[in-house]
């Protein structure tokens, strides 16, 4: 029991004299820190997470002039290590950026399962820890304290796209549900199956199927035979690009098709060789061509921080090099360091408890939309999109005031 | 109704059995000849994806064709790493290769993400299809299990019919004995290594074939643990029987389906890949060597 | 007690890792990954390094012991009389499991050879994987996350403590016990019946050894080991398990290669391979972000065509007539 005793205060005296360094020393900079993941099965969301995160730095550094704290302004700079998409990695980088690198928030790597892995490690140094790529609701169920989402829950993807569907086509009432069995679209098809419910839609087909799978036939075949309308899932990207593919093999053709992550994004289009991603829609947090902008944040009463669109993109592309569109994985990371300096400059101060404290008040408007989370930290401001392919080219069509182009619906044939 | 679609699901998991068959004859084979477990399979098999990706979305060329590219450039990789890294492992504890392939695989992945970057990519040669009343067949998976068929039986005449391929069998039987008879082991070694890696690479044209999305520089994973049951499977060391044991392992994937879609409550899908992978256990329980394998 | 010597340099390491990681700050989450790589090592090495045979679907046996804790946990910590019982409760769950699941492949797998042993055990780790996420069992594929049951039973203080510290110590017990258990095996009866199995398993037979049984043993001291340090380094430090990140092959195949780097079979080959495979994962990821597996590969396939025995079988050899060999086996 003594060497408890003992630990404890040793664990103590260290983290006392942490908080008193970073407190004593002149703040000159503002330091992210990022477990990123660029290499291992999440790279692609790694490597846009990193662009996004970039891009908007080097804005609040360049053109917003950096951090407003005690009148003075003070730069913003980013850290970040491979953690590999592995939940060793995440533990060991996320205490090395808090102690070594002396950083002032950790984003979380991606997906539920890493941040939840590095969520104890960031409680232990009572460090602000933000989520931008864990969509699970669970998260915010254990009592964590320093972790703030950006993204908005998982159980909401669907919802819009199913309200989408009732208002064009109140006739067509046979749904299938077929998502990936990870925990994150497992979420959404809970989501979507209580809300298909409530519309009154009539579920002819609910199913899973594993991760990693290669072949989708067995499943789509029994999908076929149920004959929906309507069929909503999906799970990542290379199953989104296999789902749509094997459809067009078995020739189902449906007069609507919305698919979870994958279906957003521009190598989706080109994976499927164009023709067979025609009408494909998927729900996203952020698209291309949104209209959020300073004038719509003030009609709404927010407040508006951070770049335009055109702006994002462009800084996006030099932070990367590559001529490459952001997707939503970007917008939320680049989004989320817009949250963390609003939150910063509400409260005067860059210590981790009061800035989780400014978030958790925090509400405004930024090219991502709005931002808001609950007393848990989890995100209930934003808004999702559904965009659609059309000839080659992404439109959201849903909400209407948010839309860039016209529902294309029934889908055209495979 | 059900049977239809049983019947239509067999049909889907004949032709993925014969690619996974295919799949897998140059695991067994680097297997049996030098007895190296090759960890590194699946990062071949994206090799051969990204050849035929490469070939068809930049230079047009059918995937038919890069068939034969496939082949040439997996020897030619084959060769290069056997003499670069394997060759010093022979006489290694055996496990020792193990490590080295474990590497290889994580080079090549490596290597491939910094030239294509970690996109999800695919390719659409659009042939057409059959319609069967119980199924809808792409005629590129018709293409693709012909294929594998042809080049299995190509491989069996090789092995049975030329000197060369004598030569194989018989480092394979004893590889003291077959030193002693004049043959040179260590070129059969570079040979089969080559041969094996090629086979790998090319079975990758064909899973493109079959599968043309989602083609990514980690995407070799799923193949390796595959191709590793169904191996034993057909009993290691054994080509051919790693091809039947392909066509078993497709069916029972595709066709089980059905069958416990019928069981309300529980996910229908992830039980049949399941049961896949614990067939092989009741297999080994009755015959401890695999289907085509040898006391 | 001079039989006992080669245990010196091994806890010798793992007390100099402790410490750093204790001492000096930002450290411990590193030791910790660094002991995870050791322990896991040193565990799989018994069964291996005394039989020669190579179990691929190893990581069942850490993944059960995860499930094993999480389930503990989930299930008892409203029982607040319990207090700290809930680990040891997870921690039998976890040793049950594991011993449930050797016993098994021990029954049916243990008759096969070489090989077909090793991939029949992928076959069950693959198999149990998806039986858990298509039968609904234990969660299914929303697995289990139990930071939120750890507070309710220990308040946030405590909880913090377990996650951070407790679990990672906890990793380096099972390590140096590890040790203790090989070495002991080595110079036993147990340890000279497995060399016969492996030198020539037919001949052992005939001579009358059980080698089924001491393979048992064998086998199970290895799983549950792996278990334990599943129960601790995934279950209780993550606090949360999903079967497609726990019941991954790859697992095992770092369990080997750290194993291999080291020196199969020998006493202090895990340590040393599991201080080298960590310890450049971890630099390489923090001076080369995105490009570190880029360089690790071929470190590793340099190391392995160097020293073909691994690293401390290489040293062996040197040392062999010194006085030093006693200290390094």
């Amino acid at each position: 029991m003594k060497k408890c005793y003992l630990t404890t205060g040793i664990i103590f005296l260290v983290l006392f004299g942490f908080l008193l360094t970073t407190n004593a020393l002149a703040v000159d900079k503002v330091v992210i820190g990022h477990p990123a993941c660029l290499s291992g099965k999440y790279a692609k969301a790694g490597e846009q997470a990193i662009g996004g995160i970039k891009a908007c730095i080097d804005w609040v550094n360049n053109v917003y002039g950096g951090v407003l704290i005690d009148g003075k302004r003070i730069p913003v700079k980013y850290k970040y290590y491979d953690s590999e998409s592995k939940k060793e990695g995440v533990t060991s980088l996320i205490e090395r950026l808090i102690t070594v690198d002396k950083v002032n928030v950790v984003f979380s790597s991606y997906s539920s399962g890493l941040t939840l892995a590095g969520a104890p490690v960031a409680e232990r140094y009572n460090m602000l820890y933000m989520d931008h790529g864990g969509a699970s609701d669970r998260i915010f169920q254990q009592g964590f304290q320093y972790i703030v989402q950006t993204i908005g829950p998982g159980s909401k993807y669907h919802v819009g796209t199913l309200n989408m569907f009732n208002h064009f086509d109140p006739k067509a009432r046979r749904v299938a549900l077929a998502y990936e069995d990870s925990e994150f679209a497992r979420m959404t098809m809970r989501g979507a199956e209580e809300h298909a419910t409530k519309l009154g839609y009539k579920i002819v087909f609910k199913r899973t199927y594993p991760k990693g799978v290669t072949d989708l036939t067995p499943l789509l075949s029994d999908l076929k035979a149920n004959k929906p309308d309507i069929v909503i899932g999906g799970g990542h990207y290379e199953d989104g690009q296999l789902f749509a593919r094997q459809m067009s093999d078995l020739d189902i053709n449906v007069k609507g098709l919305s698919l979870v992550a994958s279906a957003t994004l521009p190598a989706y289009y080109k994976a499927l060789g164009g023709r067979t991603a025609e009408g494909v829609m998927g729900p996203s947090h952020w698209e291309y061509g949104v209209t959020y902008s300073a004038e719509g944040a003030k009609k709404v009463g927010l407040d508006w921080i951070g770049p335009d669109q055109d702006e994002f993109v462009s800084r996006f592309k030099k932070a990367l090099g590559k001529d490459m569109i952001p997707d939503y994985h970007a917008a939320e990371a680049g989004a989320q360091v817009l949250a963390y300096v609003k939150a910063a400059e509400n409260i005067n101060s860059l210590a981790p408890d009061k800035v989780r404290a400014a978030l958790g008040k925090l509400k405004f408007m930024s090219f991502y939309g709005g931002w808001d989370v609950d007393d848990t930290g989890m995100q209930i401001g934003h808004s999702m999109v559904d965009m659609q392919w059309q000839n080659g080219k992404r439109f959201i069509v849903w909400p209407l005031e948010a839309a860039t182009g016209k529902l294309v619906y029934p889908k055209p044939k495979f | 109704m059900i049977l239809q679609l049983l019947a239509g699901n067999l049909i889907h998991g004949l032709l993925l059995g014969g690619v996974y068959g295919l799949a897998t004859m140059g695991l067994s084979l680097i297997f049996g000849v030098m007895n190296v477990v090759n960890v590194g399979h699946g990062a071949f098999i994206m090799v051969g994806a990204f050849i035929t990706l490469t070939l068809f979305s930049v230079l047009g060329i059918s995937p038919v064709l890069a068939i034969p590219v496939a082949l040439l450039m997996g020897m030619a990789l084959g060769f290069f790493f056997f003499y670069t890294v394997m060759r010093r492992l022979i006489k290694a504890p055996e496990l020792a290769s193990l490590l080295a392939t474990f590497a290889i695989g994580i080079l090549l992945e490596e290597v491939v993400k910094l030239i294509f970057g970690a996109d999800f990519r695919g390719y659409n040669w659009g042939l057409g299809k059959i319609v069967l009343p119980i199924t809808v067949i792409p005629l590129s998976k018709i293409y693709a299990f012909i294929g594998s068929i042809v080049i299995a039986l190509f491989l069996y005449f090789w092995f049975s019919k030329t000197r060369l391929g004598t030569a194989v069998r018989a480092v394979v039987e004893d590889s003291e004995g077959a030193r002693v008879c004049g043959v040179n082991v260590g070129w059969i070694y570079a040979l089969s290594f080559a041969i094996g890696i090629g086979l790998t690479v090319m079975s990758g044209v064909m899973l493109t074939m079959f599968i043309p999305v989602g083609i990514n520089p980690y995407m070799g994973g799923v193949y390796t643990l595959k191709a590793f049951v169904i191996a034993v499977l057909g009993g290691l060391s054994s080509p051919y029987g790693a091809f039947f044991a392909g066509l078993i392992f497709g069916l029972i994937e595709n066709g089980a389906y059905v069958l416990f879609a019928q069981i309300p409550g529980v996910a229908p899908f992830p039980l049949t890949v399941s049961l896949a992978f614990w067939m092989l256990f009741f297999l080994l329980l009755i015959k401890p060597t695999g289907l085509l394998g040898k006391k | 007690m001079v039989k006992y010597y080669p245990l010196i340099p091994v806890l010798a390491i793992y007390l100099v890792m402790f410490l750093i990681g204790f001492y000096i700050e930002g450290m411990w989450q590193m030791v910790a990954l660094l002991a995870f790589y050791c322990a896991l090592g040193q565990s799989w090495n018994i069964f291996m390094g005394m039989t020669g045979y190579v179990d691929f679907g190893y990581v069942t046996f850490i993944a059960l012991g995860t499930y094993g804790m999480a389930l503990g946990i989930s299930y008892t910590h409203q029982y607040e009389w319990l207090g700290i019982g809930i680990i040891f409760i997870g921690l039998i769950l976890a040793l049950f499991l594991a011993s449930l699941s050797a016993l098994l492949e021990s029954f049916i797998a243990l008759r096969l050879r070489g090989a077909y042993f090793a991939i029949a055990c992928i076959g069950i780790n693959e198999g149990l994987k998806h039986f858990i996420e298509g039968a609904r069992i234990w969660g299914g594929s929303d697995g289990i996350i139990f930071y939120g049951a750890l507070i309710q039973a220990f308040g946030r203080e405590t909880s913090n403590h377990l996650t951070a510290f407790w679990a990672d110590f906890a990793v380096f017990i099972i390590a140096a016990l590890a040790a203790i258990l090989n070495i002991y095996y080595m110079r036993s009866k147990i340890g000279y019946a497995l060399t016969a199995v492996r030198e020539d398993e037919d001949a052992a037979k005939v001579m009358g050894i059980n080698t089924t049984k001491y393979k048992t043993i064998a086998f199970l001291t290895s799983g549950l080991l792996g278990a334990a340090v599943g129960a601790f380094a995934w279950g209780v430090k993550l606090a949360h398990v999903y079967p497609g990140d726990v019941f991954v092959i790859h697992y095992t195949i770092e369990c080997i290669v750290v194993v291999l780097l080291g020196g199969a079979g020998t006493l202090l080959g895990p340590v040393v391979g599991g201080l080298v495979y960590g310890l450049s994962k971890y630099w390489l990821a923090v001076v080369l972000p995105g490009f570190q597996l880029l360089v690790f590969a071929p470190i590793i396939i340099i190391i392995i065509v160097v020293f073909p025995e691994g690293i401390i079988g290489f040293v062996k050899q040197k040392t062999k007539s010194t006085p030093l060999a006693r200290y390094i086996i």
